[in-house]
């Protein structure tokens, strides 16, 4: 695993380190979303405040159906992207992207690093579409996923309930990757 | 005259030797390798050093760009990346100065041209119709008297056809010899050797006959689980072992 990384600047000029979750990240992520404020997590799929959700995806990496990219300052995970693969059926050409950035690292280009950096590794694997969603009322990352070459589809008003169970509007964009690169 | 033409071996030395031993069974009269002789698998050293014994003329890739100056590697992906930074350790200095010193481009017998991702830049891809009129352009304008242009990077076979009307075409691949029409341009790619992605497992490889012009998409079969083997034993990304048997 030594050199599975590599070092990546942001647009304040430090760096960090992206690599894939290893099973002795789990303390780190642990860290990383406990960190995350209550705003950030309102939207996440998980109840990323239990250990044991944690847990069970530090012993349970597959990265043939899971491919999870951390970026590293220092040692301390600040940022936390993942692409998802259904191997079979009529959407195994398609992967599915979540990320998620320290509060301290928003407005750095964190995001959209490695948003980039999951569509590159899209391509590597072969899959043809990558698929987003999230809160309508998120233009930073609305920004973040176009500049990695998404476009918006569909807007489903009122679909989601966030963590305090108000309704919200959902965005779906997708990033043709074989147009991109002849798939 | 009969040449062959190969791509992106990419430091797999089973699929390159393979490759060889069918080309040393044919009247074979020069070999091309269309670049990116290292990075993803695990034998560079070894594939630098056979491209050499066996006299075959090579252009540069991005990944053997990236494997002698890594900050050219910074955006690749991390499992890409990682197998660059694995070859440019693994390579020695005089490896690293063969392939810095390969041509990106060249003109070959002023007729045909040699070049790995679009001509003068190995990173570019030719996959669409646009990016084959701009390459067939560049025929045209920058190298008067070329009508055939052998590309890789892709690792996908490819075969596309400008007609005297300026009408670009993509035409199917057969296994059969297929016979090119002396009035007409083409721009061909013979898939990879070391790592295919036409979702078949096969090194690909390409020959071609000048007179009269005609070219085999050939494939050759080769020991895969050695070549498996030796990335897992390398500790390279599981993936980069996984993707050759499925060939993509």
């Amino acid at each position: 695993m030594k050199t599975y990384q590599k070092e990546c600047k942001l647009k304040d000029g430090s760096t960090v380190l992206l690599r894939p979750l290893v099973a002795e990240d789990r303390e780190g992520l642990i860290a990383f979303f406990q960190s995350l404020p209550e705003n950030l997590r309102l939207y996440l799929r998980h109840d990323v405040t239990d250990v044991s959700i944690i847990e069970s995806w530090t012993e349970n990496i597959d990265y043939n159906r899971v491919f999870p990219v951390l970026a590293l300052e220092g040692g301390r995970i600040v940022g936390n992207a993942s692409l998802h693969r259904i191997p079979f059926g009529w959407k195994r050409h398609i992967g599915t992207v979540r990320v998620a950035v320290a509060p301290d690292y928003l407005d750095k280009g964190l995001g959209t690093l490695l948003v980039h950096e999951i569509v590159e590794l899209a391509a590597e694997f072969g899959l043809e579409k990558l698929w987003a969603e999230f809160p309508l009322d998120v233009p930073a990352a609305l920004a973040v996923f176009r500049k990695a070459g998404f476009s918006s589809k569909a807007v489903i008003e009122g679909l989601v309930k966030d963590l305090r169970g108000r309704n919200t509007d959902v965005v779906i964009m997708v990033c043709d990757i074989g147009s991109q690169y002849g798939f | 005259m009969r040449i062959a033409f190969i791509s992106d071996i990419h430091s797999n030395l089973e699929a390159l030797k393979a490759v060889l031993d069918e080309l040393d069974k044919e009247d074979i009269s020069l070999i091309i390798n269309l670049g990116d002789l290292v990075g993803y698998n695990a034998s560079p050293r070894e594939c630098v050093d056979l491209v050499q014994e066996r006299q075959i003329i090579s252009i540069l890739g991005n990944h053997d760009l990236a494997a002698t100056h890594l900050k050219f590697a910074e955006g690749f992906n991390i499992l890409a990346y990682q197998a660059l930074v694995w070859s440019a350790n693994t390579l020695l200095p005089e490896h690293k100065r063969f392939l810095e010193n390969l041509e990106d481009t060249r003109v070959l017998w002023d007729r045909y041209l040699a070049f790995h991702g679009a001509p003068k830049n190995p990173d570019a891809y030719i996959f669409y119709l646009f990016q084959v009129k701009k390459a067939f352009n560049y025929m045209r304008k920058k190298t008067a008297g070329v009508r055939i242009g052998f590309f890789g990077h892709t690792h996908k076979r490819a075969f596309w056809q400008r007609d005297v009307r300026g009408k670009v075409s993509s035409l199917d691949i057969q296994a059969e010899p297929l016979l090119l029409d002396p009035e007409q341009m083409y721009l061909i790619n013979p898939g990879s050797v070391g790592q295919p992605r036409g979702n078949h497992w096969e090194a690909s490889y390409l020959i071609f006959n000048n007179a009269p012009e005609r070219v085999e998409f050939r494939s050759a079969a080769y020991d895969l689980h050695s070549a498996q083997a030796k990335i897992r034993e390398a500790q390279l990304p599981e993936y980069l072992a996984e993707r050759l048997a499925a060939g993509v």
